[in-house]
This record gives C-alpha cells, structure tokens and sequence, in this order.
C-alpha cells in the first residue's frame, strides 16, 4: 500500500477515534493489538489470507478483541481487515499512534521489556523520557520475551538499548 | 736398270767396271739429279698431306693431350669436391651431435626447472592447504565454543534473571536514563 493510502486509513481511523471520544483507549489498544499482529505469524496470516472470506477475518477479529477492547476498536480493525488492508495494519496503527500523540503535543515512547511495568515505573520513566528528550512522550510498552532482561526504549529515531538480549549478542559477537 | 740387271744381261762386265760399287760418273750425275728431282717433286707434291697428316696427328695428340689434362682436371675437381662434401659432411655430423647436445641438455635443464618449480609449488599448496586446515578447524572450535557460550550465557540467564534482578535492571535502566538527561 502506498504511503498516501496508508496515512489516508490513519487519518480516517484517528477522526473516527476522535469523534467517538475514545481517542486514548482506541490508539492504545489498537497499539497492542499491532504489537502482537507483529509477533504472532498465525494471527498475521489469518488477517491477510486472501483466500478466506472476509467475514471470515473480521470474525477472528472480533473473537480476538470482543471482550478486551472498546468497541469503536474492535471496529476499526475489522474495517481495514475486512477491506483486504490487513497487511499494513502495523503501519497504519503507527501513523494513528503518531497522529494522536501529534494532537497531544507528544512523542511516542515504544518500550520493550521482557516483564510488565508498573504504574510507577511507568511514570518514572516517561518523565526519565521526557527530560532525556526534551520532550513529553506517549509511553507505549511492549511486553518482548526476546528482551530477556531491561528495557529499550525508542522515541522518533532515537533508540535506548539496555536489555540484557543486546548484551548477550555483544558477547557472542566478541566470542 | 741396275747394275745386277746391266750384268745379268751382260751389258756390264764387271770385270771392267771401274768400281765394283760406284756406278760410272755419268750414271751417277744423272741419278743424282733424277734423285733430286724426285725428292723435289715429292718434297713439292706429298710434303703438304704429310705435314699436314703430321699436323693433324700433332693436333689430334696435343687434343688427346688436352682432355686427359681436362679429364684430370675435372677428376681433380670432382675429387676436392668429394673431399669438401666428406669435409661438410663430417662438420654437419658435428654441427647435429652438438646442437642435439644442447638441446639435450637445454631440455634436461628444462626438465629440471620445470621439476624444481612444480616441487615449489606443491610444497607451497600443502602448506596452504595445512594452513586453511588449521584455519578451518581454529574457525569451527572458535565457532564451537561461542555456541556454547552462548547457549551456558542464555541458561544462565534463564536462571539467574529471577523477577528481583528484572526489576532491577528496569531500576536501573530508569535511573540511567533519568540522569542522562
């Protein structure tokens, strides 16, 4: 999908979003939901096989966000899955997320960890975020397995690694 | 008629003749000049063919005389030539025996340069092939044991990365980036 189209789905998902007075719940929810779209390659083909209905990928939508996410976004995942869009749903939930943290004046802060964060560590470290940058942040955290240990926080194209996993690779590099 | 025939016939008496060996004077001019002329006559009339039978034997010996000179001219010639030949020929043995001389030895040179070259040049692959050897299997333990490492550094991580030492390292992380600023 062209970049055009894709900042096209954003737009029309972050006015919906807006309009229904749900805008913090849905990008936060819809972020998840692309977190996970992206690390499960059975959800991801399910949502982009051309051969199965679309009634039919909606329903694994709804079945997958029915009862863990608002309405306005169970909705939306199913439009642009259900229009054949499902690929570049990770890409057009990032321009959403982008686009309402725009509107609050904030930058997105992707955090990655191995473990959940706690309110408290969360808030810490969105003002540790916000004073490294000189910008107030939208903290997204990732739960990722694959961090091992620490955290990596990315904000626009700045990238904090403190994860145990890059250590580790740095050692093996070495060896 | 002689003086046999002037006896026998009685003309002469010998008795009387004045000498018994010379005829009478008259006798004698008158064959002296008969003599004459006719050795005039033969000296005129057969002395051209004779001397020129004379010459002609002379001319046909000195010819003789001279082809035997040019027969033994030419057979000398054709002796130094047959000399010169068997002299060429025994420099061209000599010239061939020398120049299959260099050649042998020029190949056997050769030869031996080619040999020293090829025995430099496996010496030098084995010891390549020695040496990627070594390489290889320095490659595959370094490569050997980073897996272990790596896979010791992963269990051990497992392990030890209890939820205490996660809350730790996120602490810390917070703490880092908070005063990095």
């Amino acid at each position: 999908m062209s970049e055009a189209r894709i900042e096209g789905y954003a737009r029309a998902l972050f006015e919906i979003a807006r309009a229904e007075g749900t805008l913090d719940e849905v990008e936060d929810e819809l972020f998840r939901f692309a977190r996970a779209y992206e690390s499960s390659d059975a959800l991801r083909n399910a949502l982009t096989d051309e051969m199965v209905p679309a009634d039919r990928r909606q329903g694994v939508v709804e079945s997958l966000l029915g009862d863990r996410a608002t309405a306005t976004s169970v909705q939306l995942v199913s439009m642009v899955v259900g229009s054949g869009r499902g690929r570049d749903l990770p890409a057009i939930i990032d321009r959403l997320v982008a686009r309402a943290s725009q509107s609050k004046d904030l930058a997105v802060a992707e955090v990655r960890s191995a473990v959940a964060l706690s309110d408290d560590q969360q808030g810490r470290l969105r003002a540790a975020l916000a004073d490294a940058t000189g910008h107030e942040v939208n903290l997204k955290v990732v739960i990722d397995p694959s961090v091992v240990g620490g955290l990596v926080a990315t904000v626009g194209d700045t990238v904090i690694d403190g994860s145990v996993r890059t250590r580790v690779d740095q050692l093996k590099s070495r060896l | 008629m002689n003086l046999s025939a002037l006896i026998a016939a009685g003309e002469i008496d010998p008795a009387r003749s004045i000498h018994w060996l010379w005829p009478a004077a008259a006798e004698l001019i008158y064959g002296s000049l008969a003599s004459i002329l006719i050795f005039g006559l033969l000296f005129k009339f057969a002395g051209p063919s004779v001397r020129k039978a004379m010459a002609d034997r002379t001319a046909k010996i000195q010819a003789e005389l001279d082809a035997s000179a040019e027969a033994r001219s030419s057979a000398e010639t054709e002796a130094a030539d047959i000399r010169r030949a068997a002299g060429d020929i025994d420099s061209e043995r000599q010239r061939l025996l020398a120049e299959a001389d260099a050649q042998a030895a020029a190949m056997l040179s050769e030869g031996r340069a080619r040999l020293t070259a090829e025995i430099a040049e496996l010496e030098a692959r084995a010891e390549a092939d020695q040496a990627a050897a070594a390489s290889r299997v320095g490659d595959e333990l370094r490569t050997e044991i980073s897996r272990l490492a790596a896979e010791v550094s992963d269990r051990l991580l497992a392990d030890t990365l209890d939820d205490s030492a996660q809350q730790a390292l996120i602490e810390n992380f917070i703490q880092k980036v908070g005063s990095s600023s």
